[in-house]
């Protein structure tokens, strides 16, 4: 894989190579941060605590609502970037449609990381059930995921559906990973905070 | 568009996971203790020597909330077996039993809103705490259950009688649910080999007392929000 990416350095490389070239590495480095986060997560001992918002009544429910509200800026991204590419048929793309596309993602994005943080840092990567095991390997898929699209997001000649399938990926991911963690907690636990 | 604002996204939500991280290893040594809790630091269940503190241990800014004292039961998923933990300070003790020849003794620690516990023959428990409820998974003779377990107050809890007659050792276990129904089960042979567990006879909570034939056994309440049963195990 390396050798291929190597070599389409000075013979000028034809498209469709160049198209997977462009796409291998943002893959690769995606890869490594999920690979590396999980890691992490499996071999640093967990705390069990890790520094946290005060108001809350406890790491769960912080969590909980951090992902939440990273659930919601993401709806706000397929919303907007369903409007951006004219799918929705009644609501022509505004001028801001970009900017609430841009600004939501780095919301989201910027809520998920703390929540990653005290995962893996209190809790760790752990698999005593289904719902953790699940929740641990799309925690880590959803940041190698995200990696992936803002690396293929500036590259020009790429296959226009690409990233579309990545955004969907993306959310897809981060849906599976509020689904095992934020949903469990509040119907365990009560909506509460 | 400028290409390099998707890789200064990358990069901030780098720069703050990193210094999180940080603050968080900074947080950890003066706060609560660590999950692998070296017995110096911790008095670890088990740990005879070491007392429980008189006055509950600080508790990190990270957990302030979650209980530090509690006692949870109740019956899992699907009914058939009950549930109790106990949760002082750091130190945990879970009793899981269907009244028959299912049971398990787990120990752990509780840090954090999380449990993790232990017991013989590859029991597990793993669960998340709340001031409400317990939830989670507790795994015994290789069969997994999950539980949502509220929080319960005398006289409902576990309790734990342990008596040698004739030089066998008798271990019974109950677990008081809230509505006063109780399931125990019972080790005649608690010290055998392998030792198999039968129901257990009428726990009278009131006196503690329960008649097994001949022999009357005399259980003591395992309660975390009064300490009792912690540190003696």
């Amino acid at each position: 894989m390396t050798a291929q990416a190597g070599a389409s350095g000075p013979v000028p490389p034809r498209p469709a190579a160049a198209g997977v070239a462009k796409l291998l590495v943002p893959s690769v480095i995606g890869a490594l941060v999920a690979l590396a986060l999980g890691v992490y997560g499996r071999l640093h001992h967990p705390t069990g605590i890790a520094v946290n918002i005060a108001g809350f009544s406890s790491p769960g429910a912080v969590k909980s609502w951090l992902a939440t509200g990273a659930i919601v800026f993401a709806v706000v991204q397929v919303g907007s970037s369903l409007v951006m590419y004219g799918k929705v048929r009644r609501i022509p793309a505004p001028p801001w449609i970009a900017g609430l596309h841009r600004w939501s993602g780095r919301i989201a994005f910027l809520l998920a990381v703390p929540v990653a943080v005290h995962c893996l840092y209190a809790l760790g990567f752990q698999h005593y059930s289904t719902r953790v095991l699940v929740h641990s390997l799309l925690g880590c898929a959803f940041f190698g995921a995200f990696t992936v699209k803002m690396l293929i997001l500036p590259k020009p000649g790429l296959p226009s559906w690409l990233l579309p399938a990545f955004g969907a990926l993306v959310f897809a991911v981060l849906t599976g990973v509020w689904f095992t963690s934020a949903y469990w907690f509040f119907s365990t636990f009560g909506i509460g905070r | 568009m400028n290409s390099k604002t998707p890789l200064i996204t990358l990069l901030a939500g780098a720069v703050l996971g990193v210094g999180l991280l940080v603050a968080s290893m900074l947080a950890t040594p003066t706060a609560a203790p660590r999950y692998s809790a070296t017995p110096a630091r911790t008095p670890a269940a088990g740990v005879t020597a070491s007392p429980s503190p008189a006055v509950p241990t600080p508790t990190a800014r990270a957990v302030v909330n979650v209980p530090a004292r509690a006692d949870y039961a109740g019956e899992v998923r699907g009914g058939g077996a009950s549930v109790a933990i106990s949760i002082h300070g750091s130190q945990a003790i879970a009793y899981f039993c269907n009244g028959s020849v299912i049971e398990a003794w787990l120990k752990g620690t509780a840090a954090g809103g999380h449990l993790t516990m232990t017991g013989k023959n590859h029991a597990h428990l793993g669960a998340a705490y709340q001031r409400n409820r317990a939830a989670g998974h507790v795994t015994a003779h290789g069969v997994r259950y999950t539980f949502s377990a509220p929080v319960v107050h005398k006289p409902s809890g576990l309790y734990r009688a342990i008596t040698i007659v004739r030089g066998a050792k008798i271990e019974a276990g109950w677990i008081v649910l809230p509505d006063g129904s109780q399931v125990g089960s019972l080790e005649p042979k608690a010290n055998a080999a392998r030792p198999s567990a039968t129901r257990a006879p009428l726990l009278d909570v009131a006196t503690g007392k329960a008649r097994d034939g001949g022999t009357v056994l005399v259980a003591r309440p395992i309660s975390g929000v009064t300490g009792s049963g912690f540190g003696q195990q």
